[in-house]
This record gives structure tokens, sequence and C-alpha cells, in this order.
């Protein structure tokens, strides 16, 4: 494990024409890290990582690799390997010539080349694929290829732009496993694009939340789903999506449609906010906001009930089954422990 | 109309179709193989002892068309190769980097492939003559670019722009750099689509009339101009016009029928996304 | 590793224009650069029949022009057998390749059977119609109409048969070009549209003209704006089938221009000529492509 691979990004803004895609994009990640960039389609982190790769020039910032400052570096000499979302193999070459295409860029010797290959290939699983064509196989066998290509060439840094998102979801899960146990052997920082909060939250060491070109949460998975620092991350992690309520929050009490709650902390000033409550938080109680059951989901080991209250809609999970019925009343609360208070206006964090 | 009726009528038209478009073809390559006596029988024989005299004559008599079809093939070939020589790397410039003027430049390129070859063949005549440059295989060849590359450049974007971007990338990546990028990485992928550029640029310099009858003369004859001095001199010689027509026409004939599959795909390629002189 | 600015940017830049420049420069040679002197020529009083009129003539050529009646003569020929061929090879294309495709087992054949005409020399198609085919006595036409009891007709000689030959020609010629491009188009299109469309009980020309006919415009544009580039420039054919005549009767104006500059070698009129041809060129190309631009989506 080398301390190669750490990068620092300062200040990088991107635009295209009139649309500016990247805002100010600050980002520190720690050699041999694996650090995930999350976000909805069009908050930038794809453009993030092309712009690390260098296949997108800045129009306004710095990167550095290694204290080195590669912002107008041309992206093969940064040493970065790079897996496609759509892989990108060389459709006209073998298996084995795809994963030696890098080595024999650089020069080395046939056998050199044979040697790593097969060492890369057997390390993804691959090692009986080398003489086949790309098309020849499966999506996921050719995702396998495009690692073994990145691999092969012991870079310091692994870009991987959303690598599981072609694969079926059964595959999609068992690849998962094996590119975290990939991670742990190689030690290689490696940099992770993708959409799917779940995917970055087993994953990652840290996570970067894009948000409409800009990182509105750098943290550990648990602290980003723990203690989301916006509303709009709060709503973005966590399946089913946390429940965002507007309410008043005056001195220790919450007000929701006319219920009161207990609030966490104590508000000198009475605030228009949004309170966030996870699905599984939320409890059945006597007094509390008015529901009536919409839609009963039974997912076999726990269940997923849809309330409607006025005209919000809500969502309770719960393990096991439940007794409730469609078009019962009920009442909801919440620890108030597990609230997440955030402005209404502005969206940010207020405990 | 029942179901039964509907497939013999469709077969009996496109029966009809084959005909005429085939047949004239075919007639001509039959009257190849006549005398005159029996081209000029009526009702027209389909039964005849056939002669390869006409062919003798066309190629090995004193009027022979050998020289013209060397004069073709020199003229053919060289503007193919110099077309595809210039126009390979152009096209994948225009297809896929960034430069100025780059969509400028692009309608440019499409813009003279609009023009009429009569406005370019007057100061072409005119030109070349002051340089004594008729009559000689540079001139001609440089000229027949005029129509040839900017066919070829657009056909060839179309293609370019087929190839998934993020495998050059992946390429540069990989430390190729842009020139091993392009060799190792596009053209492969593109060789089908320089076979489909090849046969068309190919028939359109062998089938090239009006500049190399102004511009040719009496060394540098393509088969073309060959073949409509036949008319005049070989007046009623049916038999003898066939069968030089047969053989001045082999070659693209030969290349259709083989490339057929490539030429179809190839005119759809261009006739969808735009441009191109056939 | 360079700390220029915009290192990767310009050698891209660079790296472009190598391979771009050669083939642009060597076009703008050959095209504009005589574009110019052509415009040049044409305002001169230049003829190599009577070389001792020469100087500048200003828009004189122009002027005789107008009031040459050949020249219009020209123009509406012109007119007549561009819009002529270009309507009569979209319909007949389009027709052939409906039919055809319903019979997948003859397409083999009607492509191989297409190729002929495209691949063939235009002079070479112009010298079979006049010798095999329309030739009196003895062409296949001729035959034809023989055997019907339909008579003898003079196709090249009679100056109104021969507009409608040399029209036929060059239809025959390149049908098969839009029968083989809407033939691939129309294979392109998906069936399930068609099968909504029938469970909507649209009838089979319903379906054609609602359907079939929108989704397939962009092919039959660009076929369109391909085969009038051909026809408002076609030459050979016409040249070796009729040489512009009897009379000027085939002579469109691509044909005028060059029998101006190169049989009665008067090139000042002959440029002019040409400059016009090229300008007409221009501005129906750019009407069919602003009107593609805008019928496209």
């Amino acid at each position: 494990m080398s301390a190669r691979g750490s990068v620092k990004m300062e200040k990088v803004s991107k635009r295209h024409g009139e649309t500016t895609v990247l805002h100010s994009v600050n980002l520190e990640i720690k050699a041999g890290e694996f650090f995930v960039l999350l976000g909805p389609s069009g908050s930038g982190k794809t453009t993030t990582l092309r712009i690390l790769a260098g296949l997108e020039p800045v129009s306004g910032g710095q990167v550095w690799i290694d204290g080195e400052d590669v912002t107008f570096t041309e992206p093969g000499a940064r040493d970065v390997a790079m897996v496609f979302q759509s892989y990108a193999l060389y459709p006209h070459m073998t298996v084995a010539q795809n994963i030696g295409f890098p080595l024999k860029m650089v020069g080395q010797s046939q056998q050199a080349i044979a040697e790593a290959v097969n060492e890369a290939a057997k390390r993804v699983g691959i090692a009986h694929l080398l003489s086949r064509r790309p098309g020849q196989l499966s999506g996921g066998q050719q995702q396998r290829v495009a690692l073994a290509r990145a691999i092969v060439r012991h870079p310091r840094i692994f870009l991987l732009d959303e690598p599981l998102s072609n694969l079926d979801a059964k595959l999609r899960l068992e690849t998962r496993l094996e590119l975290h146990q990939l991670q742990r052997e190689l030690g290689v920082t490696t940099v992770y694009v993708t959409h799917d909060q779940e995917e970055a939250m087993t994953l990652a060491d840290r996570i970067a939340v894009f948000m409409e070109g800009e990182i509105v949460q750098v943290g550990t998975p648990r602290d980003i789903f723990g203690e989301p620092s916006t509303m709009e991350v709060a709503g973005f992690i966590g399946t089913p999506p946390m429940n965002l309520i507007p309410a008043q929050w005056t001195e220790n009490t919450i007000d929701i449609q006319g219920s009161t709650h207990q609030a966490p902390m104590f508000s000198s000033q009475s605030k228009d906010i949004t309170v966030g409550i996870r699905p599984n938080d939320f409890r059945l109680t006597l007094h509390g906001i008015s529901a009536r059951v919409l839609h009963i989901e039974d997912l076999g080991d726990n269940t997923i009930i849809n309330f409607e209250a006025n005209t919000l809609r809500l969502k309770l999970k719960m393990e096991g089954l439940t007794n409730l019925r469609e078009g019962e009343e009920v009442h909801l609360s919440f620890d108030p422990k597990s609230a997440h208070l955030f402005d209404r206006q502005n969206g940010k964090r207020l405990n | 109309m029942n179901r039964f009726g509907r497939q013999v009528t469709l077969y009996a038209v496109s029966g009809l179709l084959v005909s005429v478009w085939a047949f004239p073809v075919l007639w001509a390559f039959l009257t190849s193989f006549k005398t005159e006596r029996d081209v000029l029988a009526y009702p027209p024989m389909f039964f005849f002892t056939p002669t390869l005299s006409n062919y003798k004559e066309v190629l090995f008599g004193t009027s022979s068309i050998l020289p013209n079809l060397w004069s073709s093939l020199v003229v053919t070939c060289s503007a193919t190769f110099f077309t595809l020589c210039l126009a390979i790397p152009a096209a994948y410039a225009l297809a896929r980097l960034r430069y100025p003027f780059r969509r400028a430049s692009g309608f440019y390129i499409l813009a003279t492939q609009m023009l009429p070859p009569v406005g370019l063949v007057i100061p072409y005549y005119l030109t070349l003559q002051r340089f004594g440059w008729l009559d000689t295989y540079s001139g001609l060849v440089i000229i027949y670019l005029t129509f040839s590359l900017p066919f070829a450049i657009w056909l060839l974007v179309s293609y370019f722009e087929d190839i998934p971007y993020e495998m050059e990338e992946a390429a540069l990546l990989d430390r190729a750099g842009r020139w091993r990028a392009l060799w190792f990485i596009v053209l492969p992928q593109v060789g089908g689509g320089i076979a489909v550029t090849t046969v068309f640029v190919f028939l359109n310099a062998w089938n090239e009339f009006m500049f190399a009858v102004v511009l040719g003369g009496n060394r540098v004859r393509p088969v073309t101009v060959a073949m409509f001095n036949f008319i005049s001199v070989e007046q009623t010689q049916w038999a003898k016009v066939a069968a030089g027509s047969m053989v001045a026409m082999a070659p693209v004939i030969l290349l259709g029928l083989l490339a057929q599959r490539h030429i179809v795909k190839g005119l759809t390629v261009g006739a969808v996304k735009g441009g191109g002189r056939r | 590793m360079g700390l220029n600015k915009s290192n990767v940017e310009d050698q891209e830049r660079r790296f472009a224009l190598i391979l771009f420049l050669p083939s642009f420069l060597l076009l703008l040679l050959i095209t504009t650069a005589p574009l110019v002197f052509l415009a040049w020529n044409s305002l001169q009083k230049l003829d190599l029949g009577m070389p001792w009129i020469s100087g500048f003539a200003g828009f004189g050529n122009y002027v005789k022009m107008g009031e040459d009646p050949r020249f219009w003569n020209s123009l509406g020929l012109t007119f007549l057998y561009t819009s002529s061929t270009v309507v009569l090879q979209i319909l007949i294309g389009l027709s052939l390749a409906l039919l055809v495709l319903q019979i997948p087992r003859g397409q083999a054949i009607m492509r191989i059977a297409a190729i002929l005409p495209i691949v063939l020399a235009p002079v070479v198609v112009g010298l079979f119609w006049r010798t095999l085919v329309l030739a009196p006595d003895f062409g296949l036409v001729d035959l034809v109409t023989r055997a019907l009891g339909l008579g003898n007709y003079n196709w090249l000689g009679d100056p109104q048969l021969a507009l409608i030959s040399v029209i036929a020609i060059h239809t025959w010629q390149w049908t098969p070009f839009a029968f083989l491009v809407l033939l691939a188009t129309l294979a392109t299109l998906p069936p399930d549209v068609f099968e909504a469309a029938r469970l909507d009980r649209a009838n089979a020309w319903q379906r054609f003209w609602h359907i079939t006919l929108p989704l397939i415009r962009p092919a039959i544009v660009m076929v369109i704006i391909l085969r009038t580039m051909t026809a408002l420039s076609a030459f050979a054919a016409i040249f070796a089938a009729t040489g512009g005549g009897p009379g000027t009767s085939t002579e469109i104006l691509n044909l005028y221009a060059y029998r101006t500059s190169f049989t009665e070698l008067n090139i000042g009129y002959g440029s002019a000529l040409a400059i016009v041809l090229l300008a007409i060129t221009m501005l129906v190309s750019w009407t069919l492509f602003r009107h593609r631009r805008k019928g496209s989506t």
C-alpha cells in the first residue's frame, strides 16, 4: 500500500458556453481511499471525474495529484486509469490485446505484457476469456475486462464512472462486493461516480454529495446518513427517502399541521422549518399528525405504509407485518432525537 | 384480390422492374457477341452464333481502346489514392477534433460539392492551357480531386462520428497519444466505411466525362471519352459499340456486383446524413 | 509535465490542423480560385474564335443574356428537366420500394438490378439509349412499339420527343438510387407503430399517409436534394444522346454554357452562363437545405 494517489481540487469550475456545470468544487482525497462522488444525473459528478482524468479542461481552478499540479497535463501523463460506463473496450482486439494495450503503448516487452495481462485477468476472474473478442462476451464479462485493463498498469488512481449501472440487479450486488474487495487488496486510491446512494453507502470510505454542480456535503457514509447537511441531501439518501415535512419550530415544540411534537433543541425565535423523519423513525401514537393509510407495501421481511396527511404523503417503514388496513386513521409522531431540522428557505441543517 | 393474386402481381411488377433496369446492359452484352449483320436483323435474334470478333477489334484492332483503359486506370487509381490520403485525416479532424472555424469549414466542404462542373471546367481549361498541363495525367488527377475529395470527406465523417468517443478517450488514458489512438483504435473501426468510400470514389472517377473530354487530349483519354468518340466514328456498328461499352464498363459493373451491399449501405449513409454527389 | 496554459487544447488544435489543412487548402485552390477566375472571365469579352475582340465588358454579357432567347429556352428546359426527373424518381422509387418491401425473397435480385444503372457512366448510358434503345428501326423501344402496333417514332430526332427521351434516360439511370435509399429506410421503420395504427383501425392508405410518409420524410428530402443537384449538372448522358439537339430542344443551361464555351469558343459569354447556373444551383440547394432543417424533428 503506497502513499500514492492523493488528490486535491481547488476552486475547480467548468462552463459550457453559457451554462456553468461546476461551481467552484473543492475536494481532498487521501491516498488509498475509496472515495465516491454521489449525486443525481447532471449534478456534475461525472464532469468532476473527467476533469480529474484530464479528459475535460477546467474553466477555472486547479487540480493536484500527489502534490503535483496536473491541471493542464494530458490524460496519458497523469498515471490514472479509468473504467467507463460503457466500458469502451476496443472491439477489434482480443481481450488479451485490450488488457495489454496500455502496456504496449509504453513499450514494454511482449513477455512482460503477457505476464501482466495474465495476472490482471486472473485477479478479476477472466483468465479463460483472453482470446475472445469483446463482442462475444456478456456485460458482466466486458466489465471485468475494462477493470483488468485499468489495473494492469498499476496506476496511482482508479477512476470508475458508474461501472455497475449497465448490469442487472443481481450481478450488480455481486460485483459490488468484488469491487470492494479488489480495492482493499490493491490499496489504490479509487474515485467512483454513481447516482445509486445504496452503492455509495456500501462501498465508500467517504462520500462527496453533488447537487447542481456543487458539493453540498463530504463525509463518511455514517455522517451523511446520520447528519445530512441539507434538505436535498437528506431527501436523496436512504431507501425509501426521508419524509420532509413543512413545520413551525417555536422554543421547544414543533408544530406540524396542528399537532405538536417535542423538538430536539431550543429555539428562541419562531422558525419556518422542514422536518426530516426517516421512514423507520416514525411511530404510531395517540397524539400526533393525523394521517390516513393509503397503501400498504408488504416487502416480506419489512413493510412500508404510505399515509396521506392532508396534502402530505408520508412513509413509515417497520419490520414484520402490520395490522393496519387501508383507510384507517392513525396518528404519527417521532423521537425528537431522530428529527432532522432544516431551514425551510435555504434547506440548511439547523440541529 | 386474394393473397395469392397479390403475390403474383408483386412478383410480376418486380420482374418488370428488373428487366427495365437490367435489360439494356444484358442486351448490350448479347449484342456484343453478334455479327453486325445479325444485329440488324428484324425481328431481333436471341439465338445466334456468337463471335468474338467485335471484342478482338475493340481490344486489338486499329481503334483499340486498350490505351484508353490504361488512361482510365492510371487516372482513376491515382485520384482514388490521393483522395483517400487527404480525406481520411480531414474527415477525422472534422468529426472529432476541436479547432477554430470547424463548423464553417465543414459547411464550406459541403458547399463545394454543389458546384456545377461546367462552372469549373472553363477556368480549368484556361489555366491548364496556360501552364501546358492539358492532356497530362497530373493535371487531370488534380482536377478529379475537385469532386472526389469533398464527397469522400463527407461520407467518411459520418463513419467517424459513429465511433463512440469514449474509445478514443480510453486510448488516450492508456498513453497512446493522438496519432497512435487514431492508428490503432479509430482507423480499424472505420475499415468498412473506408471500403465503401473507396468504391464510390473509384466509380465516380472512372465514369467522369466532362473533365476528361475537355482537359484530356490524345495522350490522356479515359474510356468514357473513347466511348463518346465511338458514336460518331462507328455510327451504325452497334455490335462493336456494344463490345466497346462492355469493356469500358467491365470494371465498374464488376465492382458494382461484388460490392453491392457496400454500395447500398453507402447510399443510405450518404443520403441520410447529408451531402454526396451520387 | 507542461504547465503551459491549455497545453492539451493547443495540442489538439495543432493535431487537427495538421490533419485538416492539406485538404482544405487544396480545395480552396481548386474550387474557389477557379470560381473567382470564372467570374472575372464573365466580365470580359473573350472569344477564342475571334481573338481580336477582347477587353472589359462589365455586365455586358449578362445584359446580352437577358435578351437571348436561347438562354431563356435553356432556363426553361432546365427547370422542366430537373423537376420532371426528380418527381418521377421519387414517385417511381417510392412506389417500387413499397412494393418490394413485401416480397423479401425478391429483394436480393432487385438490388443487383438496381445497382446496374447507377454504376454505369452517364456517357455510356446516353450512348446505349441512343443506339440500342431509341434508335429508329433497331432500338428496343421501337421493337416494342411496333409489336404493339403503335408505330414508329424518331425519339431523338423529334424536338419534343427528344426532351421526353432525355428525361426518360436520366430517370432510368437514377431512380434506382431513390429506390434503394427508400427501401433501406422503410426497412428500418419500427413495426410496432404500424401495429398500433392497425389497432386504431387505420386502413392501408391512412397508415401510409399519416405514419409511413412522415417517418421517411427526412430520407425523401435528402434524396430530393441529391437528385436535384445531379439533374442540374447533368451533362454526359444528354451530350451523348442528343448533343443538346435537335437544335436546342434538349439544351439545358449546363449544356448551353458548355457549347458556348467549347464549341463556339465564346468563353466570356459562356462564363457568364456558367455563373448564372452556379447562382441557380446555390439558390436551389440553400432553399432545399433550409427546408430540410426547418422540417426536421
